[in-house]
């Protein structure tokens, strides 16, 4: 198959080579680089597409075979606990405040809907902010070497 | 009295070997005008933060190669002569022995090594993750390609030459590297362009992407489709990460062979980062070795921009023809996003498809912010990085196909 894709590529570009300085590209000329970049490109990645998909299947039979069994105990917890999902509720946008990235908020979320769905509730991030320190380090410091077991 | 003649005989001759004399001779305001613009990409890079790590090199290579006499850098060096039916020869015998420091430098740009040396550290930071768990992904990093394409026509009905086409066209790809390794490769001393001019526009688009990219996001998508919210995407396993590297070269490579150095690189750096046994080389590839490089091809490509590869309208034509890829890139992948939202029955959103250029990792904040305007809560940004790496690897790919094209 990727043979067959390779030398059909070749014969192409063998067929329409065109030499750099050339000027005054025909339509056809232009026509075929545009069909056959297109068409190559797509070629390429949708061949990749199978590929990963194919073994992205593999490895979810063998990982499947093996998860199975500790599933089939969950699902038998799960249906017990599932009962009437409520109705989810629209958030609205939490009050970021500035200087904190995109992702710090994007982890903060996954982090809270990780906890929420462990015990059935759903949460909602109303805000993020920076913590004020509630000690100085140093205060910090002197409290751990004075408290610190002998 | 024979001592202030030999005296000002001496000041007369160092001020004619002066660069400031070399304003003065013909054509020497051009040099003037470049220093200018060079001041211009500085601001640019410092004040504005324009990916400051490439405009701020190419910039100051600018001032450099337009100082008159500092003689760091020969253009005429590196027009092809005709030797033994080679007519793309390269003298590096004479670059080597009288040229300057950027003469030197620029070897690493002409000869193609620059830019793969780049990808094996964009490899070594990028996680292939997002794609290998939605590997439809790969059909938005493809079309977004359409840009580099489309635009070849448009450079052709500006009745360029083929191989300004081509380096134009690729920076529909948003991709620095790829710009730089295709045009070194396909300019030759008879095109009106020089690769600096590429490189030039090339990393100020990429720079523009925030403002170029949702107009056209927000035009082409309605208010229902950039709702649409995705599930979480699946976890992927370490063996899975670790071929994916392996399978892509091999299949590249064996498809269009001429995208081999630029892929093969990007893959070899991604699979030392998934070993997670070479963390010293990872490392390197990652910071020292990508900065170096990074150093060397800055300075260098804007040491290629002398003021008749500037001051000319091919330098406005590709700027506006550089505009015009990175847009119809962007509506391409949009687009086909859209027939995705269709077809996968409302389930993805058309957004992601633009981050199919292949500026990482702004092209995928871009998704996720415009994602983000309409519902809050929603977070697009890992399913853009699938679409975005795709995007790289399908510039590499589509740059393989031009150079196999034109040669």
């Amino acid at each position: 198959m990727i043979n067959f894709l390779n030398t059909a590529a070749q014969m192409v570009a063998a067929k329409s080579t065109i030499s750099p300085d050339q000027k005054d590209l025909g339509a056809g000329t232009v026509a075929s680089v545009v069909i056959t970049g297109i068409v190559v490109v797509f070629i390429g990645l949708v061949l990749l597409i199978l590929l990963v998909s194919i073994y992205g299947k593999i490895f979810d039979v063998i990982n499947g075979r093996a998860a199975r069994k500790a599933e089939e105990a969950k699902k038998a917890a799960e249906a017990a606990k599932a009962v009437a999902k409520p109705e989810p509720i629209k958030a609205a946008a939490p009050v970021v405040e500035d200087g904190i990235e995109e992702e710090t908020v994007a982890v903060i979320m996954a982090a809270i809907s990780a906890m929420s769905s462990a015990e059935g509730k759903k949460l909602v991030l109303k805000s993020v902010k920076t913590a004020k320190p509630q000690r100085p380090a140093w205060s910090t410091a002197g409290i751990i070497d004075n408290t610190r077991p002998f | 009295m024979s001592i202030i003649n030999s005296f000002l005989d001496t000041m007369a001759s160092l001020a004619s070997q002066s660069g400031f004399a070399g304003f003065l001779v013909d054509g020497g305001w051009k040099n003037i005008i470049m220093i200018l613009i060079s001041f211009v990409f500085m601001y640019l890079a410092i004040a504005k933060g324009f990916e400051p790590l490439l405009l701020l090199p190419i910039s100051f290579g600018m001032l450099l190669t337009n100082l008159p006499y500092a003689e760091m850098y020969h253009p005429d060096f590196w027009n092809y002569k005709t030797v033994a039916g080679n007519d793309h020869y390269i003298d590096y015998g004479q670059i080597l022995q009288k040229g300057g420091l950027l003469d030197i430098l620029y070897m690493g740009v002409k000869l193609q090594i620059y830019p793969p040396l780049i990808f094996l550290g964009i490899g070594a930071m990028t996680d292939f993750g997002p794609l290998i768990a939605s590997p439809k992904s790969f059909l938005m990093g493809a079309a977004a390609q359409g840009g580099i394409f489309f635009t070849f026509i448009g450079a052709a009905l500006f009745g360029m030459s083929a191989a300004e086409c081509g380096s134009i066209a690729i920076i529909g790809g948003a991709d620095g590297p790829t710009s730089i390794y295709v045009s070194s490769r396909l300019l030759t001393s008879n095109s009106n362009i020089g690769v600096g001019t590429i490189a030039l526009a090339a990393y100020t688009y990429m720079a523009l992407v925030p403002i170029i990219q949702p107009p056209i996001m927000k035009a082409l998508t309605t208010k229902k489709e950039r709702s649409v919210v995705m599930g979480q995407l699946r976890p992927v396993s370490k063996v899975e990460k670790l071929i994916f590297p392996i399978l892509v070269t091999i299949v590249i490579s064996l498809m269009v062979p001429s995208a081999a150095p630029l892929v093969g690189m990007l893959m070899f750096g991604n699979l030392l980062k998934e070993s997670g046994v070479c963390d010293r080389l990872v490392k390197t590839a990652q910071n020292e070795l990508m900065n170096i490089i990074t150093i060397f091809l800055g300075v260098t490509v804007g040491a290629t921009t002398q003021a008749d590869k500037i001051m000319n309208i091919q330098f406005a034509e590709v700027m506006a023809l550089g505009v015009v890829a990175f847009s119809i890139g962007t509506a391409c992948g949009v687009l086909l996003g859209k027939l995705m939202y269709v077809l996968s029955g409302h389930k993805i959103n058309p957004l992601i498809g633009s981050a199919g250029v292949s500026a990482v990792p702004m092209a995928a904040r871009i998704s996720q912010k415009v994602g983000q305007q309409e519902v809050p809560t929603n977070y697009l940004l890992m399913h853009a990085m699938g679409p975005n790496v795709a995007g790289v690897i399908g510039s590499a790919v589509a740059a393989g196909v031009l150079l196999t094209i034109v040669r």
